[in-house]
């Protein structure tokens, strides 16, 4: 009796335990973002701030949305966050407002009448997906590869040069993007 | 003095149940042939045990993401210890929050269990350790996943392009206890825990072995497993032995 009460407690000791495997840890680096650098068109090796930088994209259902944190600030680095799509050529198009200002208009909780200010310029990262395993809990995480940076031409582009720093998108250490104003 | 007296208590009631036994064992007719030998010596059956993992059936009812079946042997060697075997296959799909995948393949499993369980009189039961050594042949195939992303603004993307890992197999080493209990004239119910430990598998490219047939499913802290099982076995008497 005393050993099969000794093997059920096992049982239950070991069925017990097998839970955290199954959580992912935040901490765990997933799918990177996009890091791009502001540089001196006239100076390239030093960089430069953007006066109130403002970056806004599409949603899923079109709707034009801040993105968190690029509101019209002043900074000369900045990490943006790339779609993912199924498809096999993903992209991303963005629009960066230098001297960005917001009104919504008086009315903070509705972003669908808010008017942005400052000079726009539209900018499209294409890439692959590359989908990377990770563990049980979080699946698998994307690196992207074969990036591409092009800037819609509108008579007045604050960015005058976009370079490829890093075609590979695979950590958040340095900057993929180096961007001439 | 006073264990003494137990022990002398004990010895007068083994003695009594004894006696009781031998004079049953002496008006049955079937113990006719062994009139010759000492009535106090009980003879064990030696055969070959048969059975079925009952847990796995009924599992493969209950749970829509398991079907498993597995066939269980032994053959009694000497008087403790057995050799034992089952042969399996089971399917398995796991699914987390942003994968789901199905395993799926066969196994077999040798080794030895030992009774270390002192049976009263001509009973058989047993409280057993064995070893055992598995290996499997699977397969499994990535269903679909929700790409981990801790950037909210976009949408999450879930790929339902399925990839299949063909060909992959799995070797471990199992230490096993058990219990198995005769409830009816020849026939067995037990319960085991099997503690495992990988010793080879084939990693396949860009994923992991999430759950091995018959091994279980993997935990990432290392090569370790548990499995359990419940089992339900006839035993087809060879010859009978004395105890």
């Amino acid at each position: 009796m005393k050993k099969i009460s000794t093997l059920l407690l096992l049982l239950l000791l070991t069925t017990a335990s097998c839970e955290k495997d199954d959580i992912c840890p935040e901490s765990t680096p997933t799918t990177p973002k996009l890091i791009l650098r502001f540089y001196d068109i006239s100076n390239q090796y030093d960089t430069k701030n953007v006066t109130s930088i403002g970056v806004t994209s599409l949603d899923e259902n079109g709707e034009t949305f801040v993105l968190a944190g690029f509101n019209g600030v002043t900074t000369d680095s900045i990490s943006l966050p790339l779609r993912i799509q199924t498809t096999a050529e993903n992209f991303t198009r963005f629009t960066f407002y230098k001297d960005f200002a917001l009104d919504d208009n008086g009315t903070p909780n509705d972003p669908s009448d808010d008017i942005f200010s400052g000079n726009p310029d539209v900018i499209t990262f294409t890439y692959k997906r590359e989908d990377i395993y990770v563990s049980r809990a979080c699946g698998f995480k994307t690196f992207f590869s074969e990036l591409i940076v092009t800037v819609e031409s509108d008579g007045e582009n604050w960015i005058i040069n976009p370079l490829i720093l890093n075609r590979t998108i695979e950590n958040e250490i340095s900057a993929h993007v180096k961007i001439l104003h | 003095m006073k264990s003494q007296h137990m022990l002398k208590y004990y010895i007068s009631t083994i003695l009594i149940l004894l006696m009781i036994f031998s004079v049953k064992a002496q008006n049955n007719p079937d113990s006719d042939q062994d009139k010759s030998q000492d009535s106090t010596k009980f003879k064990q059956k030696y055969g070959l045990r048969l059975g079925v993992d009952v847990g796995k059936i009924v599992r493969t009812f209950i749970d829509d993401d398991y079907t498993g079946l597995e066939i269980n042997a032994d053959y009694r060697y000497s008087k403790n210890v057995y050799i034992a075997g089952e042969l399996g296959t089971e399917e398995k799909t796991t699914s987390t929050e942003f994968l789901n995948s199905t395993s799926k393949g066969s196994y077999f499993k040798v080794g030895i269990d030992y009774n270390m369980y002192k049976n009263w009189l001509d009973m058989e039961n047993m409280i057993y350790v064995g070893f055992r050594v598995g290996a499997s042949t699977f397969s499994q195939t990535v269903n679909s996943y929700t790409i981990f992303n801790t950037n909210h603004e976009f949408p999450e993307a879930t790929i339902t392009e399925s990839i299949d890992f063909n060909g992959l197999t799995a070797i471990w080493s199992e230490l096993i206890l058990g219990i198995k209990a005769e409830v009816f004239t020849n026939l067995f119910v037990g319960l085991n825990i099997q503690l495992k430990g990988r010793i080879t598998e084939t990693e396949p490219d860009n994923f992991e072995n999430v759950y091995i047939p018959g091994f279980g499913r993997t935990y990432d802290s290392g090569s370790f497993g548990v499995g359990f099982g419940y089992s339900i076995s006839y035993l087809i008497p060879l010859y009978k032995k004395e105890k």
